[in-house]
């Protein structure tokens, strides 16, 4: 085992993500240089310094970037560091590879509780996260209540994720049908999409994710421990229900607050942690930070080539996503299961 | 000393054991046996928090084991259930790692001290050859050492296994027994519950013979020998075999 394997990884990626924001930036519609990039990025600095001598320093592209594209390419970050995490913690907490905030429906109960935030308080930007975040925490605790009334096995947990997820897909197009001045367009809600992001949309749900994603590092000790099992987890001296809650809390902050600005992403959630799971190990120390960083990554690049394939018509993130996604991950599930990592 | 009173226990909502009385001196190796189904895993899981104490106390040198917090019952006993289920993708070392959650908290990191216990727990186990291995590629007996590994990591007064043979071959029995009669030796005390009725007579100095959720017997092999108290409960005769050093026991 060569120690240094997951450093490595992590620098790939990080190079990645750094490659992938500043060409997302470039990238559109209208194609803006990567000098302009710079220009717009820092030029608020340079005209500070050089006082007011020139009142049309701003151009075209200083407001492309900054007031649509910049949005946008950070939006896809956190969406992709968002579910991604979301996804390892729910892996985590149900002990099930099969978890992810869309297989187990939270993604659905954010969505729902979205549109009755639309339907009700419509143009309040605080309630869209808010809503979001009630929703999959709902929508989390009633599948561990549904799975804990029954056997508790992998197997009902999916199931009722499954069961949980209809009932409140019936229930997002139910307010659909009811309402069709619906502030949002539901078509791009329900396959995740980035268009039209602006920055008053991301504060709130940015601190969300952030100051959750952080809490989470702290907790990758804890995600361990469960992979263990209840059992040699409480010998060991963990508290699993105190610990259980908190990452379930998390999880639907992460997931609910990136539902709030991108809609019903699928895919990242499940697919990014199984890859990660492959490159770095199971150990959550360096599985959070590698499935945020993938994650980025992948949502980021999916929503770039969203916007260039067939530019200057654009396709919604979720579309790329699950088009580049389910084939990549039909493949790692059909490679050969040899040369397993360790996290040594 | 390690001391049931009255203790009563239930799992889910399930009621499986009451009024169960029972002392296990320091420094001994104690086995439980008994029929399948007769609640020896459920007598341990009260220690584990895995099924609840609903009435009576259970105490280590009177202390009330169970008021303690979580940490401080691990840092005092450790219990390793029968493993099942899916094996994580785990080396041994890692693996023996976590054997340390007890003592780490969000201020104290490992220090040297804690990778020389999981150095020193690996080496009692015998896995410090597997310890950059996956768990889920070993061997069913290396993998049942690397799980006592890390249980040794914990370094706890009390060394509580279920079934720890349970499956394995006999030479991977054999070492599986020869660690904990090692943490005897260390000064631990250990309890066990083992399927193998012979195992269990040349290994215990306290057997504690179960039925239907009660308890028969709890005292040496020789007086429970003597008193055919094993034959009738398994209704199985044992016969006795002696060389120079040892005493053997057969099960018919």
């Amino acid at each position: 085992m060569k120690k240094n394997k997951p450093f490595t990884i992590f620098i790939i990626l990080f190079i990645a993500l750094v490659a992938i924001f500043i060409f997302s930036l470039c990238v559109g519609s209208v194609n803006i240089s990567a000098k302009d990039i710079l220009n717009a990025l820092f030029g608020k600095l340079i005209k500070i310094s050089s006082s007011n001598n020139e009142p049309s320093a701003i151009s075209a592209s200083t407001i492309i970037i900054r007031s649509i594209r910049l949005p946008r390419v950070f939006a896809g970050l956190l969406a992709g560091i968002g579910l991604a995490s979301a996804g390892v913690v729910l892996q985590g907490i149900m002990n099930n590879s099969l978890a992810g905030p869309n297989t187990i429906g939270v993604n659905s109960g954010a969505g729902f509780f979205v549109m009755l935030a639309m339907l009700f308080l419509p143009g309040k930007l605080w309630a869209t996260p808010v809503f979001a975040f009630i929703g999959s925490l709902i929508t989390t605790l009633a599948i561990f209540l549904l799975a804990y009334l029954g056997d508790r096995s992998r197997t009902t947990i999916i199931l009722a994720g499954i069961t949980v997820s209809s009932f409140l897909s019936a229930g997002i197009n139910l307010i659909k049908l009811l309402d069709t001045d619906i502030s949002i367009n539901i078509t791009t809600f329900l396959v995740g999409s980035l268009a039209g992001i602006n920055a008053n949309n991301l504060y709130i749900p940015a601190i969300g994710i952030v100051i959750a994603f952080i809490i989470l590092l702290f907790l990758a000790k804890a995600l361990n421990m469960l992979a263990l099992g209840d059992e040699i987890a409480m010998s060991l001296g963990l508290n699993i229900n105190v610990t259980r809650f908190s990452l379930l809390i998390l999880s639907s902050i992460l997931a609910g607050c990136v539902v709030s600005f991108a809609g019903l992403l699928s895919f990242v959630g499940l697919i990014v942690p199984h890859i990660c799971r492959k490159l770095v190990g199971n150990d959550a120390k360096l599985l959070l930070p590698c499935s945020a960083l993938l994650g980025g990554c992948f949502v980021m690049l999916s929503d770039a080539l969203g916007r260039v394939i067939f530019a200057p018509y654009e396709l919604p993130v979720g579309i790329i996503m699950a088009f580049i996604g389910g084939p990549f991950f039909m493949y790692l599930l059909l490679k050969k299961k040899g040369g397993r990592r360790l996290n040594a | 000393m390690l001391k049931y009173e009255n203790v009563s226990v239930s799992c889910g909502h399930t009621p499986l054991l009451s009024n169960i009385n029972l002392t296990v001196n320091d420094n001994t190796i104690t086995t439980v046996i008994g029929p399948n189904g007769c609640g020896k895993t459920t007598l341990l899981r009260a220690l584990s928090g895995s099924c609840t104490v609903t009435s009576g106390k259970i105490y280590i040198d009177d202390t009330d084991y169970l008021s303690l917090k979580p940490k401080k019952r691990a840092q005092l006993l450790s219990y390793l259930p029968q493993i099942r289920g899916t094996i994580p993708t785990l080396s041994v070392k890692t693996l023996t790692e976590h054997g340390r959650f007890p003592y780490l908290g969000f201020t104290r990191k490992a220090n040297a001290e804690d990778y020389r216990i999981i150095e020193n727990s690996m080496n009692l186990a015998g896995v410090s050859d597997y310890a950059t291995q996956s768990v889920d590629t070993l061997s069913g007996g290396i993998r049942q050492r690397a799980y006592i590994s890390m249980q040794l990591a914990q370094d706890s007064s009390y060394v509580i296994a279920d079934e720890p043979t349970t499956y394995l071959d006999i030479p991977s029995q054999k070492d599986v027994i020869s660690i904990y009669r090692t943490q005897k030796e260390l000064g631990k005390t250990v309890i066990l519950v083992l399927h193998d009725i012979a195992q269990a007579l040349s290994v215990s100095d306290q057997i504690i013979v179960m039925k239907d959720r009660k308890i028969i017997a709890a005292d040496t092999p020789a007086e429970l020998l003597k008193q055919h108290i094993i034959e009738d409960v398994f209704g199985i005769q044992i016969k006795e075999f002696k060389d120079e050093e040892n005493t053997y026991y057969l099960c018919v």
